[in-house]
């Protein structure tokens, strides 16, 4: 037994090791109450859309987007929430919606449309209706806004 | 360039070029070590989020970036068993010669079918938005590589079919 | 050349040039599918011998070989077979027609030697169809020539026509996937009407029905069957009898050859790409200025 302190993972004890929950700061509120706000502002969404308020619904949605682990239902949620109004939108609508946003709604906005690419079964939207959606936004929002996707670290 | 596959190279185009921030910067796992971190990946604090941009789901490209490197994987589409094989070839053709391109990886990434890895050495010595341009053209002019060798492939097995066959009726 | 020539150009050269002027000689040479010749001035620079080396020899000899190279050759063909050889050919170059003509077509029928051999198998299968004909049903053996370690051609006759099946091998995935698009057009480019051809079937891993209760045949993805069925107007006429024996004896060194030549040929044009993309990408590069430094007494600055 004199070799088994060969096998102890002295990483875990180092004090300086970086720890995945000091990348950024944690989400402050509760699961269970992310999800239902996600559904909440799917309703939202869905009479904003009804009254063919595009640019309202999407500020609706992107504002206080779920961030951080253990909220992957809210997401999935807000995601297909999302590609709804991207799929309603016509396509001469759509820089003049993104203009209307904040520079914070924007970049959440870019951080779906990779995640919607990402999405290996894709659902029921097609890759060119995101695309444009890209083009749009990076026009609009310049190539910052894909950095700060990027760098950002709270994932949607 | 065809109007269907512009925005999807227009997405790499923009993706790529914000990606292409990379400075040098020294390993902190190991001293005087050097390496792209994309690679590595042992220090996740200098990993950036991996973005995919995809037309579907046969043609796709993934961006990993870190902060010395970035590391970008072309899938190409492949419709039949004629273009995978096609593909193959070619892609693993390019591959054989990666001292010469540079910024080509020798493998590609699990899932794709060529990767390039750039890194901030790259970015130094070359012009960013001529590799940018680079890998574009890359992409566009594979496609159509594949699809015309496939045709030649066809239009020669017709002749070769039809000069054997027409040669009974003598 | 898109179509391969049934006759051995060496023989055919080495003959021509022989005949004019008769020198001793001793050249081994090789043909499709394995066979070897040996060409040899044993005793007078007159008198060639060339012997062949067929690997299914045997088979060949079963099915009427001897008795076709004897209407073809006479008494040219040797009563005894050079060692390590299947059969041998004793040419006088004295006895050869001196009309330029007539020249011509003897040093052409002992090009053919090969296929000639290989010819006796079809030709008895046509005579069986003959005969299978007037008594109106019923099949003929089913002949099996294994010319080639893996692959196999198998000649059957029946009452309306005789089928003649190709076995081959693919020995790689690219071979394969080459392979069927070619055999497919084979397929397909029969249809046009203008094209008057045996009908060609092709089936991949599976054999045809007909050669299904044969033992020993490999159930694997990288082989394929062809199948001509030759009906008798391909060959109720000798000359055109004779011409479709020559014609689809080649048929898988014919098919083998154009994927090999595919093959080159986008080998050539990804190296043509790959160096349209090589030019692309060094106009990348920055160029990096040059300039010689010195230091102040003159001397050149070099790094260690």
């Amino acid at each position: 037994m004199a070799s088994a302190f060969r096998k102890i993972d002295i990483d875990a004890y180092d004090e300086d090791a970086l720890q995945e929950s000091e990348l950024y700061e944690a989400d402050a509120r509760d699961p269970a109450q992310v999800l239902d706000e996600a559904r909440q502002r799917q309703a939202a969404v869905r009479s904003s859309l009804a009254k063919s308020d595009v640019a309202g619904a999407l500020s609706v949605i992107l504002d206080n987007a779920p961030y951080g682990p253990n909220v992957d239902e809210a997401k999935v949620l807000t995601l297909q929430t999302l590609l709804t109004i991207l799929n309603t939108t016509k396509a001469t609508e759509i820089t003049g919606v993104i203009k209307s946003l904040s520079q914070d709604s924007q970049d959440t906005l870019m951080k779906y449309l990779y995640k919607g690419m990402a999405m290996p079964g894709w659902g029921d939207i097609s890759g060119s209706v995101l695309l444009g959606w890209h083009e749009k936004l990076t026009e609009v929002a310049g190539v910052g806004c894909i950095v700060r996707t990027m760098t950002d670290r709270r994932t949607v | 360039m065809s109007n269907v596959l512009r925005p999807y190279l227009a997405a790499v185009r923009s993706t790529l070029t914000a990606a292409l921030t990379l400075e040098n910067f020294s390993s902190q796992v190991v001293e005087r070590h050097n390496k792209p971190e994309v690679e590595t990946g042992t220090s996740k604090e200098v990993l950036l989020n991996p973005l995919t941009i995809s037309r579907n789901e046969n043609e796709r490209v993934l961006i990993e970036s870190s902060v010395n490197s970035i590391r970008l994987s072309i899938k190409i589409k492949q419709a039949d068993e004629i273009e995978r094989i096609l593909c193959h070839k070619f892609t693993r053709f390019m591959m054989q010669r990666a001292e010469s391109f540079i910024v080509l990886r020798r493998k590609p990434v699990q899932g794709y079918d060529i990767s390039f890895l750039i890194t901030n050495t790259h970015t130094e010595t070359m012009l960013k938005h001529k590799i940018v341009d680079f890998i574009i053209q890359f992409m566009e002019e594979v496609d159509k590589e594949i699809s015309e060798m496939k045709l030649s492939l066809n239009a020669r097995a017709r002749i070769v079919a039809e000069s054997y066959l027409t040669a009974f009726n003598a | 050349m898109i179509l391969l020539e049934p006759h051995n150009v060496i023989i055919q050269t080495t003959l021509s040039e022989k005949l004019i002027k008769p020198s001793s000689l001793d050249v081994q040479f090789v043909d499709y599918d394995g066979v070897r010749f040996h060409l040899t001035t044993p005793e007078r620079k007159t008198s060639l011998l060339l012997s062949m080396h067929i690997r299914c020899w045997d088979e060949l000899v079963r099915y009427g070989a001897m008795d076709v190279l004897k209407r073809e050759y006479g008494a040219l063909l040797a009563a005894q077979a050079e060692p390590e050889y299947n059969v041998s050919l004793e040419i006088d170059l004295e006895q050869v027609p001196a009309d330029p003509g007539a020249r011509d077509d003897f040093v052409m029928s002992i090009a053919l030697f090969k296929r000639n051999a290989l010819a006796a198998p079809f030709e008895l299968a046509f005579k069986t169809q003959k005969e299978l004909e007037a008594s109106g049903a019923g099949r003929g053996e089913l002949m099996q020539i294994h010319y080639r370690d893996e692959e196999a051609i198998y000649v059957q006759a029946a009452h309306d026509r005789v089928t003649v099946i190709f076995s081959t091998v693919f020995q790689e995935e690219t071979d394969r996937i080459f392979g069927r698009v070619f055999l497919q057009e084979f397929v397909d480019a029969r249809r046009s009407p203008s094209i008057n051809a045996p009908q060609v079937l092709y089936s991949n891993r599976d054999p045809p029905l007909e050669i299904r209760d044969v033992p020993g045949l490999r159930n694997t993805e990288d082989i394929g069957y062809v199948t001509f069925v030759v009906s008798p107007r391909h060959f109720t006429n000798p000359e055109r009898a004779s011409a479709t024996i020559s014609h689809i004896q080649l048929f898988r060194d014919y098919l083998h050859y154009h994927i090999k030549c595919s093959k080159a040929y986008m080998h050539s044009r990804m190296r043509h790409r790959v160096t349209e993309f090589q030019k692309i990408l060094n106009r990348a590069k920055t160029e990096v200025a040059t300039v010689e430094r010195k230091t102040a007494s003159g001397r050149t600055m070099t790094s260690r």
